[in-house]
């Protein structure tokens, strides 16, 4: 078992340098790969945050202008808590929204603005719980008919909807590019160990003469292919963590309030992703390239 | 390869390898029952085929049939084989053949006459189309396919080409057999060094394939094939490439080998060499065995 493992990681490194030109072009193309899926993967969970935030919240949120006698308030509450297609009504005042909002910028580490200010810039608001989230009825109507009492209504569904839609055809668009690319990636690998089994074709045909297993004539082409792909991985996740701090500035830019975690978790996943994939597709590559020179 | 010895241990013809797949009587009456009188007339007689060899009680069946012989005690037999290449080429055409343990055998005939595709059948790299391949106790159709490096491993093969690997030396070209079957390091460097005092090679052991005379590289293939202790030895025109007297150089090594306890089945155009040792000849001819005798080589091939 020991000397199968030394001759195969032997040989595979071996392999490597010799037909070093392909096997780094080879490489070349795991790691532009990679890096495209990673981008996909960070896009599409930072898309998927912002949903979940966005879903978790109420449907229907109204802000009210500042100042607003508290009866007026109270009337509109109840009146849209006597629609039909309403669950809930609930008042966030001017002081809870705050606190909420300090609470989040210290979540997400970002520095409390709002003591410089001295003021309460944040809004009260009602916020409508439907019971179905598609069915608003007449809920914003009635929420804008008293002058003067909502600034603004946010319908919360509306930016889910259209969340979903970018989310649904990024994931498709990008799964359906990521699967071409990820095809070439595995023809240029199962080219670049082809050459390198060519090259040993005389050898292996003695192998098989004097009574090699499969194992030992497959096992330093699969591992040559996993050094494609790890060594693959390698400067992808390189590349992945210099660019970490500025994905993440991009990633709150773009989303603002959204608190997108770009957290250990994803981290972690996304090195299983990688080292994964770049495995499975180098290790993949080798055996269908070796798979005709086995024992008929 | 624990148990069984390498060259110094004990070359002698082996005890009938605990191998996979059994051949069981039942199997072989059932093979052997349509063409019987024919295997009968082309082997040895049957007690030829077990010499003086003691019954192997956990072999014998009560009520086997004494007229079978017993073919796992052989070495090769081949029973109404016939080999149809897959472009519709008949190469081997309902073939018995039986080599006993310890037997020296050529195999001659003219060439397309099917002489490496009978080796190609033997050592597995090819199946025969119908009949039946034994080899060192395996009935080779129904040796599966990750059993076939054990088979191998009983079988040392060697080619005209030699086929050595120009890179490494001649003591790496043999340990390269032991090394790719797993062989554990500290074992390669011995048995390597016997395998290449058997053929004579000690010195050289540090040249490389282009350093060596075409004798000397053939018996660097001929330690390569002999360093797992085969009970079979098979070569496909081992001095095809070679001038007379270094043919009778090699022949002369694999008469000693044969001697040692490990059968030989060496296909040959020699027809000098062929006369002039009394050894069993089997003649093909368009893939049929045309000839089965001691001795001879009639026709100029
Ligand atoms: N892989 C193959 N596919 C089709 N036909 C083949 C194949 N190998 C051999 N043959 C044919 O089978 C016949 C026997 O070939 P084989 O190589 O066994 O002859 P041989 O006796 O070894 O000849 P030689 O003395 O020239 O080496 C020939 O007619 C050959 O053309
Ligand atoms: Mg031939």
């Amino acid at each position: 078992m020991l000397s199968f493992l030394a001759f195969s990681v032997r040989r595979a490194a071996q392999g490597f340098w010799r037909n070093r030109v392909m096997s780094l072009a080879a490489t070349v193309t795991m790691v532009l790969m990679l890096v495209l899926l990673s981008g996909l993967v960070l896009v599409l969970s930072g898309l998927e945050a912002g949903l979940q935030f966005v879903e978790s919240k109420v449907e229907v949120q109204a802000f009210l202008n500042d100042g607003v006698a508290p009866e007026r308030v109270a009337r509109l509450q109840e009146q849209v808590a006597a629609l039909p297609e309403v669950a809930t009504v609930t008042h966030t005042s001017k002081e809870e929204a705050l606190a909420d909002w300090r609470a989040q910028q210290e979540a997400q580490g970002r520095p409390d603005l709002t003591g410089l200010t001295g003021t309460n810039p944040i809004p009260a608001s009602l916020n409508v719980k439907l019971k179905d989230p598609r069915q608003y009825g007449q809920v914003v109507e009635i929420l804008k008919a008293p002058k003067g009492v909502v600034a603004e209504v946010l319908e919360t569904q509306r930016v889910v909807d259209a969340l979903v839609a970018i989310t649904g055809v990024l994931r498709t668009v990008g799964l359906g590019v990521m699967l071409m690319v990820a095809l070439t990636v595995l023809f240029i690998v199962v080219n670049t160990i082809r050459m390198a089994v060519m090259a040993r074709a005389d050898e292996i045909e003695i192998m098989r003469l004097v009574g090699a297993s499969d194992a030992f004539i497959r096992w330093p082409f699969v591992l040559e292919g996993l050094l494609v792909g790890l060594l693959g991985s390698l400067v992808t996740l390189g590349i992945l963590a210099v660019a970490a701090p500025a994905i993440s500035q991009l990633g709150s830019t773009v989303l603002r309030e959204i608190p997108v975690g770009f957290d250990q978790r994803l981290g972690e996943q996304l090195v299983l992703l990688v080292v994964g994939a770049g495995a499975l597709l180098g290790g993949l590559g080798a055996t269908i390239s070796v798979r005709s020179y086995l024992i008929k | 390869m624990p148990s069984r010895g390498r060259l110094t241990d004990a070359p002698v013809a082996s005890v009938p390898a605990v191998a996979e797949p059994y051949v069981t009587f039942s199997h072989l009456r059932a093979s052997l029952r349509p063409r019987a009188g024919a295997l009968e007339a082309v082997a040895p007689a049957p007690s030829a085929l077990t010499p003086d060899r003691p019954a192997d009680p956990a072999l014998a069946r009560p009520g086997a049939d004494a007229t079978i012989p017993d073919l796992r005690h052989a070495a090769i037999a081949l029973h109404d084989v016939t080999k149809v290449y897959p472009n519709g080429k008949r190469a081997l055409i309902e073939v018995d053949l039986v080599v006993p343990e310890g037997d020296f055998i050529f195999l001659v005939g003219p060439s397309g006459a099917g002489k490496s595709t009978l080796i190609k059948l033997l050592i597995r790299d090819e199946l025969a189309t119908t009949g039946t391949v034994l080899v060192a106790g395996r009935d080779l159709a129904r040796l599966r396919r990750r059993h076939v490096p054990h088979l191998r491993r009983e079988i040392g093969i060697i080619f005209q080409d030699f086929k050595l690997l120009p890179s490494k030396t001649v003591h790496e070209n043999v340990g390269f057999a032991l090394e790719v079957t797993g062989t554990p390091r500290r074992e390669v460097g011995p048995a390597v060094e016997r395998a290449l005092a058997l053929v004579g090679l000690s010195a050289q052991a540090e040249q490389r394939p282009n350093q060596l005379s075409g004798g000397e590289q053939q018996r660097t293939a001929i330690a390569r094939a002999m360093v797992h202790g085969p009970r079979i030895i098979i070569a496909d025109e081992p001095t095809g490439n070679l001038d007379p007297l270094i043919s009778w150089e090699i022949i002369q090594l694999l008469l000693r080998i044969n001697e040692l306890g490990t059968t030989v089945l060496m296909a040959t155009h020699n027809a000098e060499v062929v006369t002039a040792l009394r050894k069993r000849v089997v003649a093909l001819e368009e893939g049929r065995i045309v000839r089965d005798e001691v001795g001879g080589y009639h026709r100029q091939y």
